[in-house]
């Protein structure tokens, strides 16, 4: 990094909020550091303080419980999420998709939580939290607030996250445990890469539900299909539901194909 | 001239031996230029142009000067040097005007790279926006900017290139071989098409770096990550006017090079902060993005290629036309112009050529030598054309390449005879063949078809590649014998990664009969130290330094015979050596040892001879031409490694998606040095070519601005992007003039893989692509004959992608 | 300016250090273990993976601070007793190595593979080694090397004559 900040670790929540409500804009909040360094190395981000958060016991929570669901804190990396055994056994669409975010290096630090703080269009954990119904838990030094996932992301990498806010944890509910599920994925090389589209799918009670990263500004999730419904239909409301960009990792026209060949294909795989 | 050891004594040559650096680099120990540290040194970093072509109103850089640590700060109106390979024509920073995305416009030297940075950040540069020209075909207009105004005023080598004042033209290279029109006239078809690739990006591991100290007296020392320590050092030595001995240049450990760092980069933008810090040792270390548009990248081509072919499928006559898209400045690009101008047909016969081959100026990072030196971006037309003139005339393509394939009795197309110690092309296809089952598909290829519902298609393809380089290349060898008998070669040719210097080691070994251990070759290169090497490039190190090796070896026996033959009283002709001594072969006991000799034989009364014992080789490439300009007649190559790829991939027809699945390269090296090192340079380099055809690429926007700088959107392969199965074969056919027989291989395994992915998609889906690379997408529109995207220079007249199919026999056919 | 302290290669070290400054700058530039290299700065190529802790991670997106208090292994500590360690001396031999720079990294991922799977399979190397770049080797001999390491390579990759 060529760009000076000082750097605070705090060990609890209160200080950390504390820390947030007097720096504000002029902070930003460490946790596995993918990104933030990333773009501090850039000059995309010149924070002056940097949070680290974890050194806050409670964010490092990861804990399933069939009536209470899934908590994922907030400095919980995605290994430590593929590791948790619930994981691939309750919530195969999250191992499936944690297991293609970036190398097996990075998953070491990147958190899902931060995944989802990023906002990009192609984070690979959003799509497949907004089809299990995630909550963001988050906190403030005078509130703490949950807000649905899918409101939590505004737009291309932006949140209702304010500057004295942090995000505690994600909160999975129980409803879709031990559901059938799939994720794929569109990369240029079959080695780690940005996803340039890519389709979860979550089956569940006689119904089953897509979710679209990549293909509209922010994360998608489409209304739940009845078991049985054709694909063409699937594809149909899928290609109305997406917004897709040309950019230089593809056209438009090919990431809304790519959409449907992977509702078809998860179709097939999962049994919808 | 080299006496040869009988193949069957061999004992290091051709076996299978460790690399000589592979245990510092396991350990970390060995040292590159990023890891040095001076005491005393500054940490520079550059201000780069956001603009693809822009005049350069002022440059405010008063804040910068004004920052505490802050030690120098350059722009460049204060500079008034002109650096250039071939043509000079090329500031050490812009000068009033930036002519591409990322050019450096300022630098500064700071006591830490923090407060280097933060001082570019501070200075201010007000730029005027001119519209800048991008497609090489939209610069050959008349009404083009010229990206080089003054370019008659520039310095050129005349022997070799024409630059064309007034226009966008940094050379035309010309040759023309018998009548073509007539053999287009006598031709049963004339197919003609065009193919195109981008510009794309070296990426070694270790980006361009140097430290530079300006000493006392213009006394300079430079240390980089650089290929080619003598041609930097005569190429500064030229931009500053300072005579070659003030300047010295050091060369440890290089991350890899692949031709980026072939000529000279960074150094003297690094040199000049050290004068003007006076004479503080200043670091620059390109990032990675840098590396992208700050450091050169490989030119962007446009191929036409007209082929009139016979009705018994023999080429009867080839026009081939080539657009280089040079970039702001000429660096390599012009002599890759001339090395793929001669060499444009290929390993095949072509009786009445024509070619036509351009440098063209544009306002885009500028193109330098890389892997294959051109050989990979015309191969990718070529191979593909071959294919496709085969379908046109309903001929198996490989049946195709077979017919018109070079062999003893040829002529290349600058008039060359080919002979049967040139090497065998058909050999090389031959075992593709084989090695990928041409032709058929096993039971277990079509079992897998059946199981995943995808179409395996198969390709073999062709390549050939001589060494680009002056006629009067050349390089020595030094070799010492230390105290205890052990021996030191020094010399300049760098082993950046490619594994000569183990080879060379190898060689020495078997030449002075001594056991490999004993033989160190050094690995750092200084200027003033070793002895020249022209270049580490073009795939000429293993000839040419190899052979300075042998003839070093055997000085320096001639040198210990003499002294031995003074020390036995004995003639030199009767004496023999070992590991050892040296002795006389009918009195085996009557020796003296080459630790005895080694530093000067002393009797025991104590007077003594000889001295020191050193052996030295020089080689200079023999009997090579000019060419001449008009015709491109002449003998331009020291030695033609031909090769071959097959291929076998599948493809989802409906998605475009595909797996390559098995690649096998063959080359004719002449004799195998190392065969791991062979086989490393083969898999490598094919990996190489093959991110090159999937997914390796520069795209710009329509105002030339570079998209994609960086890992995140220019992807290379992992290991993930290796072909399910890879094979490595060799063919051995002696080059006469090779050490024990061996020719270069260094960057062929990187030629003509993405037209044997192209040409494989085809035959499984009648899918055709005429651009590079293939992504999926690309793949896709082809099957359904969509418009390509042209995303790498965004709505030319002359898209890069667009490629009509003009196929000529009484009437028109689609091919 | 913060003191840290950290364990590299079972060695104490201490520093006061910028808070800015990245894990991969301080080991290499301010404790001199140069072995870890630099590749991109932003955590694509794994040139610079080091073990913290018990796992690889990318040093160039890890600020030193973090590290305070911690565990690090690195390239350096491979050869500490003298000899090569087994994976090192398949690397030697066949030919895993050329230019070097992403060498130290992707010893270090191997190590952690290793520790995971003690017999990998081809697939699991090549998953294993996905986060780090080799340019010049095309990754075979390395893949090759590993198998060798853990006894389970059958025929050397000998060159094929036509």
């Amino acid at each position: 990094m060529t760009h000076e900040f000082s750097y605070h670790a705090p060990g609890s929540l209160d200080e950390a909020l504390a820390l947030l409500s007097e720096y504000g804009e002029k902070a930003a909040v460490l946790s596995g550091g993918t990104d933030l360094l990333v773009n501090i190395r850039a000059g995309l981000s010149r924070p002056e303080y940097v949070i680290d958060i974890k050194k806050i016991p409670e964010l490092k929570a990861l804990s399933y419980d069939p009536e209470d669901g899934l908590h994922i804190g907030a400095c919980v990396t995605v290994n430590e999420l593929l590791e948790y055994e619930p994981i691939a056994e309750s919530f195969a669409v999250l191992y499936a998709a944690g297991a293609e975010l970036a190398t097996h290096q990075l998953r070491h630090r990147a958190t899902p939580v931060g995944n989802i703080v990023t906002a990009s269009p192609c984070g690979d954990m959003s799509s497949p939290l907004l089809c299990l119904e995630a909550e963001v838990v988050i906190v403030s030094q005078n509130s703490t607030r949950r807000v649905a996932l899918r409101e939590f992301i505004t737009g291309v990498k932006t949140t209702v996250l304010a500057p004295t806010e942090i995000v505690k944890e994600i909160f999975v509910p129980p409803t879709y445990a031990g559901a059938q599920a799939g994720y794929q994925k569109l990369k240029r090389i079959k080695g780690h890469d940005l996803g340039v589209v890519a389709v979860a799918l979550v089956k569940h009670n006689g119904s089953f539900r897509i979710g679209i990263n990549s293909a509209a500004p922010t994360p998608l999730l489409l209304p739940d299909f009845a078991a049985g419904t054709p694909v063409e239909e699937v594809q149909k409301a899928a290609a109305k539901a997406i917004s897709p960009i040309d950019d230089v990792r593809c056209t438009k026209e090919y990431r809304a194909f790519m959409v449907g060949v992977y509702i078809e294909r998860l179709m097939k795989e999962v049994g919808a | 001239m080299l006496e040869q050891i009988p193949a069957a004594e061999l004992r290091y040559v051709g076996k299978r031996t460790p690399r000589i650096d592979a245990k510092e680099k396991l350990t970390g120990q060995a040292t590159y230029v990023s890891d040095m540290v001076l005491s005393g040194m500054l940490y520079a970093r550059v201000k780069t142009s956001p603009h693809a072509r822009a005049r350069i109103v002022s440059i405010n850089t008063e804040k910068a000067r004004k920052l505490p640590g802050v030690r120098a700060v350059v722009i460049g109106e204060e500079l008034d040097y002109r650096v250039g390979l071939y043509v000079v024509d090329k500031a050490i920073l812009a000068r009033n005007e930036v002519r591409h995305y990322g050019e450096a416009v300022a630098a500064v030297a700071a006591d830490s790279i923090e407060i280097a940075q933060k001082a570019v950040d501070l200075i201010d540069v007000e730029y005027e926006v001119l519209k800048p020209v991008l497609h090489p075909l939209d610069a050959l207009k008349d009404d083009a900017p010229l990206v080089h105004p003054n370019l008659g005023e520039y310095d050129y080598m005349e022997a070799a290139f024409t630059p064309k004042p007034g226009t966008n033209i940094a050379n035309h290279t010309k040759l023309r071989k018998g009548d073509v029109e007539k053999a287009f006239e006598e031709a049963e078809w004339t197919i003609e098409r065009e193919y195109t690739n981008p510009s794309v990006q070296h990426v070694p591991m270790e980006t361009h770096v140097a430290i530079v100290k300006w000493g006392y007296d213009d006394e300079v020392t430079i240390w980089s990550s650089a290929q080619s320590p003598f041609t930097l050092r005569n190429l500064f030595c030229t931009a500053f006017r300072l005579p070659h001995r003030n300047v010295r240049v050091i060369v440890p450990h290089v991350g890899g090079g692949f031709g980026g760092k072939a000529g000279i980069g960074i150094e003297p933008l690094v040199a000049v902060l050290s004068k003007k810090a006076g004479g503080a040792p200043v670091k620059l270390t390109a990032t990675r993005e840098q590396e992208f548009s700050l450091l050169p990248c490989r030119s962007q081509l446009t191929y036409r290629i007209k082929t009139g072919v016979s009705k018994d499928g023999k080429i009867l006559g080839q026009k081939m036309t080539m657009y280089w898209d040079s970039g702001a400045y000429a660096d390599y690009a012009v002599n890759v112009t001339r090395a793929s101008g001669y060499s444009a047909g290929g390993p095949y016969e072509i009786p009445n050529a024509q070619v036509d081959a351009y440098t063209i100026y544009t306002n885009k990072p500028f193109g330098t030598a890389y892997r294959g030196f051109g050989h990979v971006e015309f191969h990718w037309g070529l191979e593909r054309h071959m294919d496709l003139i085969a379908r046109a005339i309903g001929m198996d393509p490989l049946e195709f390449r077979k017919r018109n394939a070079l062999r003893e009795g040829s002529t290349s197309l600058t008039g060359e005879k080919i002979r049967a110690n040139t090497g065998s092309i058909l050999k090389c296809l031959e075992a593709a063949e084989s090695a990928v089952g041409y032709g058929t598909l096993t039971e277990a290829e079509k079992a897998r078809q059946e199981k995943t519902g995808m179409k395996i298609g198969k390709a073999v393809v062709g390549l050939h590649k001589a060494p680009a380089m002056p006629p009067f290349t050349a390089t020595a060898v030094i070799l010492r014998m230390n105290e205890d008998s052990t021996v030191t070669a020094t010399l300049s040719l760098t082993d950046y990664g490619q594994g000569t210097y183990t080879s060379i080691a190898q060689m020495i070994a078997e030449r002075l009969g001594f056991p490999i251990q004993k033989v160190k070759i050094a690995f750092e290169s200084d200027t003033d130290h070793d002895p020249y090497d022209w270049q580490t490039v073009a795939s000429k190190g293993l000839l040419l330094s190899g052979n300075a090796a042998i003839l070093a070896a055997e000085d320096l026996l001639k040198n210990a015979y003499e002294i031995a033959a003074q020390a036995l009283r004995c003639q030199v002709v009767d004496l023999d050596h070992d590991a050892e001594k040296i002795f006389i072969r009918h009195h085996p006991e009557s020796s003296v040892t080459f630790r005895q000799l080694a530093i000067g034989y002393c009797y025991p009364n104590g007077n003594s001879i000889g001295g020191p014992l050193i052996g030295v080789g020089r080689y200079i490439a023999q009997g090579l031409t000019h060419l001449d300009k008009d015709t491109g007649q002449g003998l331009p190559a020291l030695d033609w490694t031909y090769g071959a790829h097959g291929m076998i991939v599948e493809v989802d027809e409906h998605t475009g998606e595909y797996n390559v699945l098995k690649v096998a390269s063959v080359f004719d090296v002449g004799k195998v040095i190392n065969p791991d090192a062979v086989r490393g340079q083969a898999i490598g380099g094919m990996l190489q070519g093959l991110g090159t055809a999937t997914c390796e690429g520069y795209i710009y926007d329509q105002e030339g601005h570079l998209l994609n700088p960086s890992f995140t959107d220019n992807k290379i392969p992992t290991a993930k992007d290796l072909p399910l199965e890879v094979e490595s074969i060799s063919v051995e056919t002696p080059q006469i003039d090779g050490p024990y027989g061996a020719r270069g291989v260094g960057e062929h395994s990187m030629i003509a893989v993405a037209a044997a992915l192209g040409n494989a998609l085809q035959n499984a889906t009648g899918a055709q692509i005429t651009h590079m690379p293939l992504r999926f997408e690309d793949v896709w529109r082809a099957i359904q004959r969509r418009e390509p995207v042209d995303n790498w220079i965004t709505k030319s007249p002359y898209g890069s992608c667009r490629s009509a199919p003009e196929v000529q026999r009484h009437q028109q056919q689609e091919c | 300016m913060k003191r840290v302290q950290f364990t590299i290669n079972g060695d104490l070290y201490e520093r006061e250090i910028h808070e800015h400054r990245t894990l991969l700058h301080v080991l290499r530039e301010e404790i001199g273990l140069t072995g870890t290299k630099e590749g991109c700065g932003a955590g694509e190529c794994g040139a610079c993976t080091i073990i913290m802790n018990g796992v690889p991670i990318n040093a160039c997106l890890v600020l030193a601070v973090e590290a305070d208090g911690t565990e690090i292994e690195t390239v350096e500590g491979e050869s500490k007793s003298g000899r090569l360690s087994p994976v090192q001396e398949a690397f030697d031999r066949h030919h895993a190595v050329q230019c070097g720079f992403c060498t130290p990294g992707m010893l270090m991922t191997i190590k952690d593979l290793l520790q995971r799977y003690p017999k990998p399979s081809r697939e699991q190397i090549i998953e294993g080694i996905e986060g780090n770049f080799c340019r010049c080797t095309g990754y075979e001999q390395i893949i090759e090397a590993v198998l060798d390491a853990t006894g389970q390579l059958e025929e050397k990759g000998e060159i094929k004559h036509a």
